[in-house]
């Protein structure tokens, strides 16, 4: 087995061995460091800039990235580069909301697979369905139907997503279950929520958290290119997408209001995605499939 | 009984583009989608209707000036009741199955109307319909309408005349079979549609020239297509490439794209469609507090809210367009004050306490979206309690329609009501919300029993003081539709929908 | 034999799915507020003529009866017409079929040859600054939002370069270059991802290998590093990346619905998310039934060669 924490769970001293290995990683210490900056940034948006992302000033309309305007201002006269700001605000709670979501749904789902294993094919014929639908669609006709709301567009993206997350604590949950002394608390007559929260949960944390790291990635994506299609989170509140999907027309003549976000979009998923990697490598480094 | 004749007299070709006119010529039209029906009884979508006004023809359309002109009909007697309407057909018109069109074909097309177009309440009022010869046709109705022949002028749900024997086809279904001066070559759904030029068209000779819809119509193209490109910037470059001849709809930034070259020139239509806000007529607080409404439509920034779209407009109080007899300065008074001192006065006035307003609007059109933001903003500034809902086209077609979704408010653009007279707003949706409303009914019902024109105007100006000065409906502005064309044919005119009869080859 | 079998006891797994995936989407499409009646009756209508559209089109029926009609249609092989595109479900679907499967041919073929070489040649100089170049180049492709990059790329090489079309799909029918440069762009900006997905997961498999037993054998019998790979490694390489195109598959149909709509290419994606925006159901319907197929053929496909390049592999 090696480096898995089967044997001896999550002992304070294992944990800390784990931390020291995460900071001694390059990309797990590169990616913390840029989602770090880009949340403080969203979180003391108001401090970092005085103005307001939705004020509309006709007389500034369009300008191009100069003096006070860092980013330019966009067809309404909205500073840009505070829309960014805001809109980091609004995508990064998205895409923690949708890691969250699609993790606590989709491991219930994984767990109770591989716990009761009458469940588990009926479960799984489930998922399969769920994952035949490309996503995106998904997500589409889920946001159209619940109503444009940021709440709505959390469960879109999340159902896309519980069936990957599924199989993976699906698979952890099934080898830990093979193993002998979860084979023993079974025998000795520990219940079934005595095992999964004793044994099954904690051992798939490692790949469960690293399968949130690229969810999360994921779902800024996906939130853009709904935005992008118009299913987004709905104006005025910026979010990096409909910053993006409103941009577009203008593109050609005014290319700073769609550059900036997409490059605030692609600085938070390259971080995510080092942090994910990082994460992989330490907690389970057999891991190399990442949907 | 009186005769009222309708006037025949129509634009002229002007002399010098006369000369040198020869058959010919494979016209390629980039439309913004497919031809989805050639029903003229069930199409309402532009697209359908650029197509179909090629193929058929009804007992009066559209002139010029938008007004009623005889086509199939070389004239119309009304009774001094205002009751009876008997149309006189011409002689020898042919189908293009080689048929001659008689009153048999009119009462069948009529009676199909009835059956299978969403427009059938329009013929709500008729008591009977009589074919007492060969080429005349008598409706009778139960209440005086004055404005009964300027309805039967309506070129969304057409009453066109089509061939008795196809009576039976259902709706959206119809062999697309008429008098027009094209017929139907190839039709392919979802690709394209080609129309080729009916050799044996019986042009209406007792006018001068094309007017409208109507008038005298010649064909010089060979064949006209209509291709499905729905792609503004896939449009752009056909017209660019030579792969069409006319492509519709151009956004204003790309249209900058076709600035300076000479082989092709943008064409601006306006007006084409209105920006206009409508008020839900139940649902409060907008429908109880009339103060409310007056401070909201004081917000409205015509110049803001159109150039945060790139949106080429015309300022315009009315709710009818400037070339209709019926647009009056009426709305003056409450058009375009963008005045947040004025609302926070009238809300103060009118004991407003915070109450939530729902501003429901689309994506899918700029100037929609961005008229709704701007507005959103300017009540916030007011003080108003304002929500912004964003749904798409559909959905806020169908909440809009049916009084559906929770809203207060919303933005649509109106394009044939504005443009074909009062008579087409009694049905439409945005009055269809007062169907009670004694203002509406009673001005309407006065309105059709006036044979007098300028008492109707000034009866009409009172129906629409009272929805822009109660805040049911805010105008915006007039919008332009641009479109596109390059300089190898010569007879292409501005007109709400396009024609290409009276075009030909350079 | 064993093909077979597997093959069989597949399928048997797939019809549930197949009928998740219908019923799922039919009770999503009809939970979506307004419907195609006031897409057809046009934004002036009242409310009248609307409901006599709805009455002709047959949606004034219980949902439980739409629902049984149009399964019922479907086991005779019926999938419907199009409420707006007036065609049917079968000939709208063929004619976008090959936009986005020409689409899928053109991305594949720049994301298989340079996703695998990228992964190979960062295995084989593991940890020197080749590996770390080649690598962040991948993660850089899994982490830009595609239609933006697209967009951005369409700016330069279309309106200022003059390159290559900004958009539109042209038949190989008016020329194989023609159609080739049409697809060049957007093809591009899908490999992206994948090239980036590709190159990551055949890093890693590769790794895997040649830390194998077997390998260090050969290496130490003095066969040369890079026929060692191509022999032995590049065989047991197969798996992971077969996982992963069939992976990259599904994800394809998600990346090509954002680049149909930037490039204007009339394929399935654009026509799925038109015909939701229109809520014309029995495109949505069928479109994701037929795709549905698809994904499980593509999965049968995928464990077909799985059983065939590694007999040892086992399921449970």
């Amino acid at each position: 087995m090696g480096d898995t924490l089967a044997e001896e769970g999550l002992a304070p001293r294992r944990r800390f061995q784990i931390l020291r290995r995460l900071a001694r990683h390059r990309s797990f210490r590169i990616g913390f460091i840029i989602v770090l900056v880009l949340t403080l940034a969203a979180i003391f948006a108001p401090l970092i800039t005085g103005l307001d992302p939705t004020a509309m000033r006709a007389r500034i309309r369009f300008r191009p990235p100069q003096g006070a305007y860092w980013f330019g201002t966009d067809n309404f006269g909205r500073d840009v580069f505070t829309r960014c700001l805001y809109g980091a605000r609004l995508s990064l709670m998205i895409g923690l909301g949708v890691a969250l979501l699609s993790g606590v749904t989709g491991a219930a789902a994984g767990i109770i697979s591989a716990q009761y294993r009458r469940l588990d094919a009926v479960m799984m014929r489930l998922m399969d369905g769920l994952m035949a639908f490309p996503a995106i669609i998904l997500a589409i006709g889920l946001a159209a139907a619940m109503g444009p709301n940021v709440g709505s567009l959390i469960v879109a993206l999340s159902v896309a997503y519980i069936p990957r997350t599924a199989r993976i604590v699906r698979a952890s949950a099934l080898v830990v279950r093979e193993l002998e002394f979860v084979d023993a608390a079974r025998v000795s007559g520990a219940s079934s929520l005595r095992i999964i929260f004793r044994h099954l949960l904690p051992n798939c944390m490692g790949p469960l958290l690293v399968q949130l790291t690229f969810v999360f990635a994921y779902a800024i994506l996906a939130e853009a290119a709904l935005s992008f299609l118009g299913i987004g989170p709905p104006p005025p509140a910026p979010s990096w997408g409909n910053i993006i999907a409103e941009g577009r027309d203008m593109a050609v003549d005014s290319w700073w209001i769609m550059f900036f976000p997409g490059l605030a979009i692609s600085l938070a998923t390259l971080g995510m995605n080092l942090l994910g990697d990082g994460l992989r490598d330490v907690l389970d480094p057999r891991l190399k499939v990442e949907t | 009984m009186t005769t009222v004749a309708i006037a025949a007299a129509g634009l002229i070709a002007s002399g010098g583009e006369a000369l040198a006119q020869k058959k010919g010529g494979n016209y390629v039209f980039a439309n913004v989608s497919a031809v989805g029906t050639m029903d003229p009884h069930a199409a309402a979508a532009v697209v359908d209707l650029e197509a179909i006004h090629h193929v058929f023809e009804g007992l009066v359309e559209m002139g010029e000036d938008y007004g009623a002109k005889p086509m199939l009909a070389s004239k119309v007697d009304i009774s001094p009741d205002g009751r009876t309407f008997t149309f006189t057909l011409r002689k020898g018109v042919k189908f293009h199955n080689g048929k001659e069109m008689t009153t048999t074909d009119v009462m069948a097309s009529f009676e199909r109307y009835k059956k299978v177009s969403p427009n059938a309440p329009a013929l709500g009022d008729v008591a009977s319909m009589e074919a007492p010869d060969a080429y005349t046709f008598v409706i009778k109705l139960n209440k005086p309408n004055s404005l009964f022949v300027e309805v039967m002028k309506t070129p969304t749900y057409s009453f066109s005349i089509v061939p008795s024997e196809l009576k039976d086809q259902p709706g959206r279904e119809l062999e697309p079979i008429g008098t027009g001066p094209f017929q139907v070559g190839e039709w392919r759904k979802d690709s394209h549609l080609l129309l080729k030029r009916f050799d044996g068209y019986v042009a209406d000779e007792s006018a001068k020239g094309p007017d409208g819809y109507a008038g005298k119509k010649t064909v010089w193209l060979d064949t006209l297509r209509y291709n499905s490109v729905p792609e503004a910037n896939t449009r752009i470059a056909a017209l660019q490439s030579g792969g069409a001849d006319f492509i519709a709809t151009i956004p204003g930034d790309l249209a900058k794209r076709l600035q300076g070259r000479t082989d092709v020139k943008v064409m601006s239509v306006i007006p084409f469609c209105q920006a206009t806000f409508i008020t839900h007529a139940k649902n409060p607080p907008m429908s109880t507090n009339r103060n409310l409404r007056q401070a909201i439509a004081a917000l409205i920034d015509a110049d803001e809210m159109m150039s945060a779209a790139g949106q080429v407009w015309e300022a315009n109080p009315s709710l009818m367009f400037k070339p209709s007899y019926y647009h009056s300065d009426v709305g003056q008074p409450w058009y375009d004050l963008h005045s947040v001192d004025k609302a926070k006065a009238l809300l103060k006035a009118g004991n407003y306490n915070g109450e939530k307003v729902v501003l429901e609007t689309n994506n899918n059109y700029a100037y929609m979206r961005d008229s709704s933001q701007v507005l959103v903003e300017q009540m916030k500034k007011a003080g108003i309690n304002v929500e912004l809902k964003m749904v798409d086209w559909t959905t806020n077609q169908a909440d809009l329609s049916k009084g559906t979704g929770g809203w207060n408010m919303t933005i649509t653009g109106l394009c044939s009501g504005p443009l074909l007279g009062p008579q087409q707003w009694r049905l439409s949706l945005a009055f269809a919300q007062n169907p009670d409303d004694p203002v509406v009914t009673e001005g309407y019902a006065k309105m059709f029993a006036t044979t007098d024109a300028a008492e109707r105007k000034k009866i009409w100006g009172g129906i629409e003081k009272y929805f822009l000065e109660e805040g049911y409906m805010m105008k915006i502005a007039d919008i332009a539709d641009l479109r596109g064309m390059n300089d190898k044919y010569v007879g292409i005119k501005p007109y709400y929908m396009q024609r290409f009869w009276d075009v030909w080859a350079k | 034999m064993r093909i077979l079998r597997r093959l069989a006891l597949r399928l048997g797994q797939a019809i549930p799915v197949i009928l998740v995936v219908a019923v799922l989407t039919f009770f999503l499409m009809h939970l979506l507020p307004g419907d195609p009646a006031s897409v057809i009756a046009g934004p002036e209508a009242g409310a009248e003529a609307v409901e006599r559209i709805r009455h002709q089109l047959g949606l004034d029926r219980s949902i439980p009866e739409q629902l049984l009609l149009w399964l019922w249609h479907l086991a005779q092989g019926d999938f419907g017409t199009s409420i707006i595109l007036n065609q049917s479900v079968l000939q709208a679907m063929g004619e976008r079929l090959p936009v986005t499967v020409s689409l899928t041919l053109v991305s594949f073929a720049m994301t298989i040859p340079i996703g695998i070489v990228l992964g190979v040649v960062a295995a084989k100089f593991r940890n020197t600054w080749l590996d770390s170049a080649v690598m962040f180049t991948a993660l850089v492709g899994v982490s830009v939002p595609g239609f933006w990059i697209a967009i951005l790329s369409v700016i330069l090489f279309s309106v200022t370069l003059g390159w290559l079309p900004a958009s539109g799909y042209v038949p190989m029918s008016e020329g194989v270059w023609p159609w080739l440069k049409a697809l060049l762009q957007p093809g591009a900006m899908l490999a992206l991802f994948q090239i980036g997905f590709l190159a990551r997961m055949t890093r890693s498999a590769t790794l895997d290998v040649l830390d194998q037993d077997y390998i260090r054998t050969a290496r130490a019998k003095g066969v040369s590093e890079w026929s060692t790979i191509a022999k032995h490694a590049f065989r047991n390489t197969l798996i992971p990346v077969v996982t992963a195109t069939g992976i990259i598959l599904s994800l394809l149909m998600g990346g090509s619905v954002v680049i149909e709509q930037v490039f204007a290419l009339p394929g399935v994606g654009r026509l799925i998310v038109q015909a939701i925006l229109t809520r014309d159901y029995p495109v949505v319907q069928g479109a994701l039934l037929i795709l549905a197929f698809l994904f499980v053929g593509i999965n049968l496909l995928v464990d077909i060669i799985y059983t065939w390049v590694d007999p040892r592999v086992r399921y449970g």
